[in-house]
Order: C-alpha cells, then structure tokens, then sequence
C-alpha cells in the first residue's frame, strides 16, 4: 500500500497468484468485462504470442469516495503473474508489495499437485519478502468448475471448513465466481488496512461502505452480502489477522 | 561487490507512476494527431503537459488573427488573450470555454490517464455558431481597425457548436488515449524486463558467490590433500631406501654367506621393497603433479634422443619377454618445447605398458612423425591457423592385448586397471598412465588410444610445436 497525500491517493496492489493456465489472466478478462469503465481502466496484458503470460497482466481500478469535500482516491491495481516455473524471477517482482492474494487453482484431479507446488512457491516468494501467509489476506479460488474430473463439491466443502483462507468456486471462463473472488480479496484486504491504518477515515467514509461504493461504481448490481456470502468456509470477516 | 537491491519494487513500476505525455508519446507523432484534426475540422488543436509545456501544436493562424496583430493595441490585446488561455484551469469539470475579444472562443480541457490528470488540450479560436457578426470588443480594440475588414474576416474563422467541439475533442482524447496506453503497457513492459533481467542476475551472482566459495574450500582441500600423500611418501620413502639396501648387502654376502633359503628370502624383502618404492615413487609424482609442484623445465628440443634413450633403457625388459622392440622416424621431426626428463618418463611408462601387455614373439614400435593438427572448432582461421599447427606425434604401438573401447576413456584414471581379475597377471598399481597423462597435459598435448589391427593397441601421444613467434605483445605467458 503507498499512501500519497499530496496527491489525494491511497494505492492498493492486489496479485492473482497460481500455476500457469490456472486461470489468472482469464480472471481479469472476467472481471474487465463484468465491470463498468467509469471506475475501470483498460486491461493491460503482457503477453507471448502462445497466450502465455509473460511478465503480469494488470487491471486497475480507481474508486473515489462519493463525499462532497474531497475524499482520496483509491486506486487499485490487480496484477497476475506468470505461472511458468521459468518466471520465478518475474513471480518474485510482482509480488513485491502486494496487499492481498488471490490464489487462483485449476480445479482439476490432474492439477492437484502443481496447485500445491504454486502455493509452496507463493510462502517461499512471501517469505523472502518477510511477509507471511498467515498475516496476509488471502482468498483462494478453485477455478474451471465446468470441467469434468474436478475435485468434488463436497470435498472443497469439507476442506474449505478446516482451511483458514475464504475458498471460491469459479468459471472463469463464464465469469461465474470471479466478482465474488475480487469483493472477497477486496473486503480482506481492506478489513485488514483499516484496522491498520485507518484507511476508511482517511478516505472519508464508514469502513462498511467500501464494499457498496466499489460495486456501484464498478457498475455491478449484485448485493455485496451475496457476493461475500458464495465464499465456502475460511474466515472472511476476520481478516485483520496482522493484530492478533 | 554491491549486488542490486532487490527492492526494485513493482509498484515503483507500476503502482505510483506518474505518467507523463512526454515520456510515453513520441512528439511528432503527438503533432501528427493534432494536424490531422486540424486539417479535418479547421479549429486549431494545442496540447500541453500538466506542468504546462507545449507537446504539441497544430495551430495555423486565422486571418483573423493576423490582422488584428498588425494594429499595436490589437496585438497587445491578443497576446493578454492568449496567455489567459494557455495558463486557464480546465476545473473541476475538466471542460471550461475562453472566449476572445474578437468574438471567437477557446476550450480549454483536461486529459486524463487512468483517472489522472496528465494534461491539457486547448482547442481554438473557432467561432460560436451565435456570434452573427463583431462584437464592439473586436471594433474597439484599436482606433486603427477597419470594421468592414475585420467583419469579413470574422466569417472566414470556423464555426463551430459547443457540443461539436465537444465531440471532437473526445474523439481525439480517445485516439491519445490509446496512444498513451500503448506508450504505457511498452513502457511498463520494459521496465519489468530490466527489473526481471536484474533480479535474475542478482540471484545468479548470489548462487555464483556460493560456488566460489565451495570451489575455494575444495579446492584448499586437494592442496591438503596433496601435500600430505607428498609428506608421508616421502617420511615413507626414508625408512624404505634402507631396507632395501640392507637387504641388498645382505644378499651380496657383506655380513657373511647365507644359505640358500636365506637368499631367496633377503631377495624376496628385497623385491617387495623395489615394488613398494615403486609405488611410493609413483604416488609421490602423482601428487605432485596433481598440486602443481612438479618442475617441468621446457626447452626447445628434438625428440630423438629421448626415444632412443626409452628405447635402450627397455631393450634388456624387451629381449627377456621374447617382444621386439623398435623405433621408426619418419621423416625430418621438428622441434617440440618441452622437459627431456618428463617426457622421457612418458615414453618409459608407455613402453612398459606395452612390453607388459604383449605377449612372446609381439612386437612393440615407437613411431615419430610430424603430423598436421585438424584444429579444433569447426575449421574457423584453419587456412591462417594450420600452416602453425604441425605437431610431433609419437606412436606407441603393440600386438598386445588391447583396451577394450569402452575402457579406454578410464586407464588414465588413477589405479584403474583393465579387467582386475587379469592384472594380477601383469602386476603393477595403475598409476603409470594417470601421470602419463598429467604430464602430457603439462605438455599442452594430448594422448589418445587407437587399435592397432589386427591386433594390440597404439597410444598415440601428440606434442605441440612451439608457439609460434608471435609479435612481443601478444604472445602467450610463460
Ligand atoms: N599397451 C597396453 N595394452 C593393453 N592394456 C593396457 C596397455 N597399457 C595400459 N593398459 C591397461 O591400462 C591399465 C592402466 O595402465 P597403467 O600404466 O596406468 O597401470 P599399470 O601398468 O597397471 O601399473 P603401473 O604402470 O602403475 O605399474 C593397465 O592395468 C592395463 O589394464
Ligand atoms: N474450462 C475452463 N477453462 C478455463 C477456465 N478458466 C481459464 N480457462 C482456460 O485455461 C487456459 C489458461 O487460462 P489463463 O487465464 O491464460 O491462465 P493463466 O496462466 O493462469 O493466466 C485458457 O485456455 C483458458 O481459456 C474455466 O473456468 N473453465
Ligand atoms: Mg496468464
Ligand atoms: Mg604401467
């Protein structure tokens, strides 16, 4: 988070993270197109010529807070990276600095092991950063749920109850469960910062209201409780876990 | 050495760039855009930077204007117009409109990046479609104005609607946009580059400084090792040269006649103690060879001598097994630089071997000739290089028999002995051919194994000539 006074801006890094064609870049095609373009920009995608993501793809969003003396600016930037083993380099960059994780794995039976060893990667990467898993705000999604041979409901139900991170189900592809990953990262992230630094009375609004006045000015109609509400087990709304 | 930080942040990159209109777009190309908008729509197009500088104009004057800044007071109160425009805020709405005293109007527009300010576009002077006809601020302005003139004129400037203008000026904040997108992503894409480029470098630096200090430890290690196999073959040694001698004088009768048995077993003691100083001898020349403290004096010498010197010293081992033994030189033999002591011992310990593995009635041959290198590499230089590349190969052949293919790479290895069930046969402890090799590489030549059909084996030894009489500065060390 870089905070920036002078010029009224409050800025937020938040990273797809997992293995390559997990899923990351589809996501943010998802979320650019599930989203209005009044808080949006465009989506910036680095890419090989075979689809690959080469360095990151970066989507940012800037939210402004509806008050009439000028509130900051919230600016957030959405980043992925490349889940190729070759890019650790690259992995390690853009994790620089992040606020939140989106651990983004491929639901099926024969990716199992790759999701673990991207999530290894992820703790390594965090911990050469001084950062740690468990102070960080992380939500994990189990994307391409259209695919057969996935693992089952039930399991990811089971496990997601004795897991500490808020699970999703997606589709990327579809769209499906990509707006309630985003407003699932955003509202850990932000619980956690402002328990930190008191972001919310810095930008100029109740700490409940981020989550409604990002959804407005994003455009999308879905209630925000919903969106929340699809997470299975974790704890989402204690997300402050830096304080304990 | 100062490794880069690996604090390159990303969001140094990324997250709080400022992006700046001149850093990201190429200024004709900004000039390009805005003329072609003026060629289309005949209103005058500026574009500044937030601090102010002007990017980019494609602004031709109207007659208009040319005229009224022919009159004193006419050009004084266009220049106060102008520098209201270029310094007017586009305010909070980012859209406000200028007018001019001669009835004409500017805008003035913010252009925005990412939610950002980065810019200014000014478009004008063009004509509200209201204004009919000049305003008494135009017929004021100087006592000297000719109102007919200047009403013409005033025709001649490009009407325009407020909102026109306002949809030509989005079409072109949409066309700057995407430049400025693009100019961003290749922006942005170069510098993760450098910071990936960094950070992979970083990390191999790291991983580099690793290894050295692995290889110093190790190799600090093998010098120890060296020299102690160097100290303790030679306390070794001591205690053995008198064995040995006693034993000798004792088989020669100086302390008085011994029986039969006691001869044979003083000879025993006495053979076993060669066999034993043999091996210290060779374990000795192997370590230092291996910790480089072996002398090698090089000279420019011719080779013969030291291969019939081989050839007779093993004549007598030769004629006790039944194998004849010959040398051939084939043609003039060059010099070669190198150590006569050294190389003789090469060529002592070739021979040996193929004395050893040859049975009665074979014969061994020591061949010398001159022969021309093939290179290495793919033949880069080889007209310039080759005529400087012609070497002494010495030829150790037998009717032994032979080395396996598959062995040959391993008999240089130390105490490697072809097939151990069949050495005990030849005896020996397999560290001949391990210093042939130290001190054939010492040499800067190469030795090889080929067959000698139909049968036996040919160690082929190859020395280089001396370098080549090079000009003073580029001539090799040592
Ligand atoms: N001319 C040859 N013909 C067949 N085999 C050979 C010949 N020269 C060497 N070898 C094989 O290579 C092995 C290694 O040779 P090397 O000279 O190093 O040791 P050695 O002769 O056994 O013992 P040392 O030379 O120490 O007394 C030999 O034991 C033998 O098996
Ligand atoms: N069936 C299915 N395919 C998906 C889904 N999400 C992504 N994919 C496909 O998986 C591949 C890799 O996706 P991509 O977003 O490039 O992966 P990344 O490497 O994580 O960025 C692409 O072919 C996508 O179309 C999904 O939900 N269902
Ligand atoms: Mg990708
Ligand atoms: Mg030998």
């Amino acid at each position: 988070m870089q905070i920036n006074f002078g010029g009224r801006e409050i800025a937020l890094k938040l990273v797809y993270y997992g293995p390559a064609l997990s899923g990351k870049t589809t996501n943010l095609r998802a979320l650019h197109q599930l989203t209005s373009d009044q808080a949006r920009g465009r989506l910036m995608t680095l890419e090989t010529r075979d689809d690959r993501t080469l360095f990151f793809d970066m989507l940012p969003v800037t939210l402004r807070a509806e008050v009439p003396a000028g509130g900051m600016a919230l600016r957030i930037k959405i980043f992925t990276v490349p889940g190729q083993v070759l890019h650790a380099s690259t992995r390690r960059l853009v994790l620089q600095g992040a606020d939140g994780i989106a651990f983004v794995a491929d639901s099926q039976l024969s990716e199992t092991e790759h999701n673990a060893a991207s999530f290894l990667d992820l703790r390594r990467n965090l911990s050469e950063l001084s950062l740690s898993l468990r102070s960080f705000p992380v939500v994990i999604q189990f994307n391409k749920r259209d695919l057969p041979q996935v693992r089952p409901d039930q399991e990811l139900a089971m496990l997601a109850g004795r897991g500490r991170e808020p699970v999703f189900k997606a589709s990327a592809v579809t769209g499906q469960g990509v707006l309630e990953t985003f407003f699932g990262l955003l509202h850990m992230t932000w619980t956690k910062l402002d328990a930190e630094h008191g972001l919310a009375s810095m930008i100029g609004i109740p700490a409940a209201e981020l989550l409604p006045m990002a959804a407005r000015q994003l455009g999308i109609t879905t209630d925000v409780r919903e969106l929340l509400g699809a997470s299975l087990g974790g704890r989402l709304d204690v997300g402050h876990g830096g304080r304990s | 050495m100062s490794a880069p930080s690996p604090e390159i942040a990303v969001e140094d990159l990324v997250l709080a760039d400022r992006v700046r209109i001149e850093d990201l777009v190429d200024r004709e190309g900004l000039e390009e855009l805005c003329r072609s908008f003026v060629t289309l729509f005949g209103i005058p197009v500026r574009i500044y930077s937030v601090e102010g500088a002007l990017l980019a104009d494609a602004a031709s004057e109207h007659e208009l204007c040319a005229y009224v800044n022919t009159l004193p007071q006419g050009r004084r109160a266009c220049a106060a117009t102008v520098s209201g425009v270029r310094s007017q805020d586009p305010g909070a709405g980012g859209d406000v409109a200028r007018p001019c005293f001669t009835g004409a109007a500017y805008r003035v527009m913010a252009i925005q990046y990412e939610g950002r300010r980065v810019g200014r576009l000014i478009v004008g002077p063009f004509l509200p479609s209201d204004v009919s006809g000049p305003p008494a601020s135009l017929l004021a302005v100087d006592p000297a104005l000719d109102a007919e003139r200047a009403r013409a004129l005033l025709q001649k400037v490009p009407r325009a609607k407020a909102d026109t203008i306002t949809r030509i000026a989005a079409h072109l904040k949409a066309a700057l946009d995407l430049i400025l997108f693009s100019g961003h992503k290749a922006h942005v894409t170069s510098q993760m580059h450098l910071a990936s480029v960094r950070e992979s470098y970083r990390q191999l630096e790291e991983k580099t400084a690793k290894l050295q200090e692995a290889f110093d430890r190790l190799r600090e290690l093998d010098r120890l090792k060296s020299s102690f196999l160097a100290t303790v073959s030679h306390e070794l040694r001591t205690p053995l040269t008198s064995i040995i001698g006693y034993s000798e004088m004792l088989s020669q009768g100086l302390a008085g006649a011994l029986s039969p048995e006691q001869q044979e077993f003083v000879g025993t003691i006495h053979d076993k103690g060669q066999q034993l100083l043999s091996l210290i001898l060779g374990l000795l020349d192997l370590s230092k060879l291996e910790s480089g403290t072996m002398r090698v004096r090089m000279s420019r010498i011719g080779i013969e001598p030291v291969l019939a010197q081989v050839v007779s010293t093993l004549t007598p081992t030769a004629r006790k097994k039944g194998v004849e033994l010959r040398m051939v030189v084939e043609g003039t033999l060059a010099e070669v630089k190198g150590d006569p002591e050294r190389l003789r011992q090469v060529f002592i310990n070739l021979v040996e071997n193929a004395l050893k593995f040859t049975p009665q009635a074979g014969a061994v041959t020591l061949r010398a000739r001159m022969v021309e290198d093939a290179g290495d590499g793919d033949g880069e230089g080889l007209v310039l290089l080759s005529p400087t590349r012609t070497n002494l190969e010495v030829r150790v052949e037998d009717t032994g028999i032979g080395i396996p293919a598959r062995e040959r790479p391993r008999v240089f290895d130390a105490f490697y002995q072809v097939d151990s069930s069949s050495t005990r046969e030849y005896g020996g402890t397999g560290l001949g051919l391990s210093i042939v090799k130290r001190l054939v590489d010492a040499h800067a030549g190469t030795v090889r194994i080929e067959d000698n059909a139909p049968q036996g084996t040919v160690f082929v030894v190859t020395l280089p000539p001396p370098a080549p009489t090079a000009p003073p500065e580029v001539r090799s060390p040592g």
